[in-house]
């Protein structure tokens, strides 16, 4: 939940930034502002993902020989 | 739905705006203008010739003459890159030459180099010809004493016995004594001459043959290469010397010469002839390689004079070219004093195309303005994206599977980061990614210097790619980080895992597995799981179910652009009677399944999801038993798949009979419409794009195409959520390789001791990697991840059907025909 948290802080923080630093236009910033939703929201997918996966796990890790 | 209406139009997401425009240019200040508005490059002007040929054309003859410019500097480029002088390209010293002028100068250096062409050569053949008859002058002489000794019996019998016995050299003091025309007395006579080395043996056979075996043939290679006049090669050639007695056999032997190409030349007998013969030879073969050493540094020095302007000449004629080329695509008008275009031009761009026809106006002194309109249309305006050098790749992209539609949604929106995405799901490794990142980054660096060389084909590619392979890198850096690889090896980084032995001696770590004893760990996969027995069916289950996850996202947001595209549209047809039952459609099996996956993680359950899918289509109302994930679920399924079912229908029958109802209604009055627009019709320009279309509703034809489309829509529902599959296939083999190389090369040589083996290992394995894993992967992760957005993605609501905008530039011009 706090890792969920992080993404989405992050995404806006990222988001402000490029309006700050490279706002060219209404049109271009909902340009940016799009390509920066989208890649927060890729990247908290695929986290998401793997750690909702290990959360209940139905196999553990069985070492093999050797280790 | 408000919020959305507010916001401004987004950049990229559909065409820029473009208008039909009339332009009526007076003649005088035609060329002009066409040239100002080439360098300002943002109208694409129709051809409103079509039908005439090339040889009807207004500005033919302008044209033919650029053509015969291009062809001379052609011919220069060729000289200059024969004569292998490396031109540095004078940079652009403005000097604005006219056209007539260049001409003139382009036919005087043509004329120039080829006479020196022509000189070149003719000295050229003649020091071929010395330098054979040197070589021949050389050997045959040594043949022609020997033969003194086989002279005719008759006569010289006598000497022959007193000479044969001593060496060539005395013979030389004696040879003045020797009756030189005894030999000639006797009729027996010699030609000799030199012939290339590969036709000697069939030349000597045919010499026999034709003589009937009166003739003696003597010969010796020359020595040095000789340069044969029609190759233009260096050859190995023989002298040769033929002794036959009569006369017809001397012209049968001159002939069979002259058909092997042999050249002959007279050897005189005495020797002392020989010898002076051969000093004014070399006298005059040293003259003449002065001579042509002269003559190629007059012809270098020329070449180069021309190879410093020849860059800025050629694409001044380009460009001279493309004016006439345009000039040609405009009419007269009635009156012969203007030529009238037509073209499309984005609307931005309509003042500055009014400033630069201005411009025109006034530096060509004319009387009268040019005039600039719009115009209505009724054809598809081509599609234009204003991208810059970041965007431009992506776009590119797109557009190789299909131009947009005008004003429709745009995929490179967001494939600017699914792609990029996508692939790094196949490629994840964070050491792999470090490597393109670096390769990327290297490209962006030097993006002025390389932007301005000529690359090879393959280099033009990356570095035309160069900030997609950044984003590919940047979001491989992350998955490589989530799932926990690092050229295979997974880090602790983000905290301790999750895992520990049950017991401290870790005895049943082999057998029943290590627990859990804490939260997951947070970031990625856990690294304990590398190496052990039950990674690959872990890991497989993530993987897979995270594909489809992904993929049900992705066409659902490809299902939702089309929404957009409807309303943009203002097309409600299609949102309530295609897009709602797809929506309704995918979501209720697909996204139900996803929903599962994301349940069965939540509770980690133990339900089999393969089970529950099939049981819901083939036993609906069955008893779930140990398959339950949740309350209801029965209910769920059976309401989801009656949903599913009706969904198929509404897809696929209202959508034809609505338009065919519509279409109808539009064009009742149509009839009595006619007789008011006849008189328009007249005065319009017949090539004009506000021809009207004559539109015939074709029922069965609407029908036919509506059902395919919707299965389509149906089946591939299936087929492309398991499409999705490949991304866990790719990255599975992309885990399983990199594992592979790093224990079986790096581990294997890093366990012996001695240096040199751990070298070799290290370096077979940097090899593996950078060609295997780094070239081969990259290249199949992007092929999939292409086809995955191309297919699945672009398929749910593109149509990729529109033209792209052409504007007649000259920057375009100088790119394209390099």
């Amino acid at each position: 939940m706090m890792t969920t948290i992080v993404f989405f802080v992050a995404g806006v923080v990222a988001s402000v930034l490029v309006l700050l630093c490279c706002s060219r236009g209404a049109s271009t910033n909902l340009f940016h502002l799009t390509l920066i939703i989208t890649a927060t929201v890729c990247c908290w997918m695929m986290w998401a993902i793997v750690y909702l996966a290990q959360l209940k796990p139905l196999i553990v890790p069985i070492l093999s020989e050797g280790e | 739905m408000k919020l959305f209406e507010d916001l401004p139009p987004m950049d990229h997401l559909r065409s820029e705006d473009m208008s039909l425009v009339q332009i009526i240019i007076p003649v005088e200040s035609a060329h002009r203008a066409v040239s100002y508005l080439g360098e300002l490059g943002l109208l694409q002007l129709k051809d409103l010739n079509e039908e005439k040929s090339p040889f009807q054309r207004t500005f033919v003859n302008q044209v033919k003459r650029c053509g015969e410019m291009s062809r001379k500097l052609r011919f220069f480029g060729d000289q200059i890159s024969k004569a292998g002088i490396t031109a540095s390209p004078c940079p652009a010293s403005q000097q604005v030459i006219d056209l007539e002028e260049l001409e003139v100068r382009l036919s005087e250096h043509e004329a120039e180099l080829l006479e020196m062409n022509a000189n070149n050569e003719k000295l050229q053949q003649t020091y071929n010809e010395l330098l054979e008859f040197k070589l021949v002058l050389l050997k045959a002489g040594g043949f022609l004493v020997a033969a003194q000794n086989h002279a005719v019996p008759a006569e010289t019998e006598l000497v022959e016995s007193k000479y044969s016995k001593k060496d060539d050299e005395s013979l030389f003091l004696l040879e003045q004594s020797v009756q030189p025309e005894s030999s000639s007395k006797a009729g027996l006579r010699f030609i000799s001459g030199i012939i290339c080395k590969s036709k000697e043996l069939t030349f000597e056979r045919m010499l026999f043959r034709a003589t009937r075996g009166n003739m003696f043939f003597n010969q010796a290679p020359a020595g040095e290469q000789v340069m044969d006049p029609v190759s233009g090669e260096m050859v190995e050639k023989t002298v040769f010397v033929v002794f036959f007695s009569g006369e017809q056999a001397k012209n049968k032997i001159l002939k069979i010469c002259q058909a092997f190409g042999a050249s002959c030349y007279p050897v005189p007998e005495e020797n002392s002839k020989q010898m002076q013969l051969t000093r004014e030879v070399s006298l005059r073969l040293s003259e003449l390689e002065a001579t042509l050493d002269a003559g190629n540094r007059h012809r270098n020095k020329a070449l180069a004079s021309i190879a410093s302007q020849q860059w800025n000449w050629t694409i001044m004629v380009k460009k001279e070219k493309g004016v006439y080329d345009t000039l040609n695509m405009l009419n007269f008008d009635v009156t012969k004093k203007c030529l009238v275009g037509e073209g499309w031009c984005p609307t931005f761009a309509k003042p500055q195309i009014k400033e630069v026809l201005e411009h025109a106006t006034i530096h060509s002194n004319s009387q009268v303005g040019i005039i600039f309109h719009d115009m209505d249309s009724f054809e598809s305006p081509p599609t234009y994206f204003r991208t810059n050098r970041f965007t431009h790749a992506f776009q590119e992209i797109v557009d190789a599977y299909g131009v947009a539609r005008y004003k429709e949604a745009n995929p490179a929106v967001y494939s600017v980061i699914t792609f990029p995405f996508l692939f790094a799901v196949m490629f994840g490794d964070w050491g792999h990614g470090l490597c393109l990142l670096l390769g990327s980054l290297i490209l962006i660096l030097r993006e002025k210097k390389l932007g301005s060389q000529k690359l090879g084909s393959f280099m033009e590619m990356a570095f035309g790619g160069r900030y997609v392979v950044l984003l590919m890198a940047l979001f491989s850096i992350y998955c490589g980080l989530i799932y926990n690889e690092f050229f295979s090896v997974p880090f602790h980084i983000f905290g301790k895992s999750a895992y520990k032995c049950l017991e401290s001696s870790c005895s049943d770590a082999h057998t029943a597995g290590l627990i859990k004893y804490r939260d997951p760990y947070p970031f990625g996969v856990d690294p304990r799981w590398r190496g052990s027995r039950s990674e690959l069916p872990f890991l497989n289950s993530i993987k897979m179910k995270m594909s489809i996850l992904l993929g049900v996202s992705q066409m659902n947001l490809g299902i939702i652009l089309s929404y957009f595209d409807a309303k943009f549209h203002g097309s409600f047809l299609d949102i309530r009677y295609q897009f709602m039952p797809q929506m309704i459609f995918l979501n209720s099996l697909f996204g139900y399944l996803a929903l599962l996956i994301v349940i069965k993680w939540c509770t980690g359950s133990q339900a089999d999801l393969y089970h529950v899918m099939i049981y819901m289509f083939l036993d609906p109302t069955g008893d779930l038993g140990e398959n339950q994930l949740f309350w209801g679920q029965k209910e769920l399924q059976i309401l989801l798949l009656l949903m599913a079912i009706i969904a198929v229908p509404w897809m696929l029958f209202p959508k034809p009979f609505i338009l065919r109802k519509l279409h109808t209604e539009r064009f009742q009055g149509r009839t009595y419409g006619i007789l008011g627009t006849s008189e328009m019709d007249l005065d319009q320009d017949p090539d004009s794009a506000r021809r009207q279309h004559h539109e015939d509703f074709n029922f069965s034809e609407v029908f036919v195409h509506q059902m395919i489309h919707s299965i389509e829509f149906v089946l591939g529902a299936v087929s492309n959520t398991a499409s999705y599959l490949r991304l866990w296939a790719l990255s599975l083999a992309h885990s399983e390789l990199s594992t592979v190389f790093y224990e079986k090369l790096l581990l294997l040589a890093w366990g012996y001791d001695s240096v040199i083996v751990r070298i070799a290992g290290l370096a077979v394995f940097a090899f593996a990697t950078a060609f295997i894993l780094l070239m081969m992967e990259t290249l199949s992760a992007f092929l999939h991840a292409l086809r995955l957005h191309w297919v699945e993605f672009m398929g749910k609501f593109y149509h990729g059907d529109g033209y792209k905008f052409k504007p007649f530039s000259f920057k375009l011009l100088a790119d394209e025909e390099d």
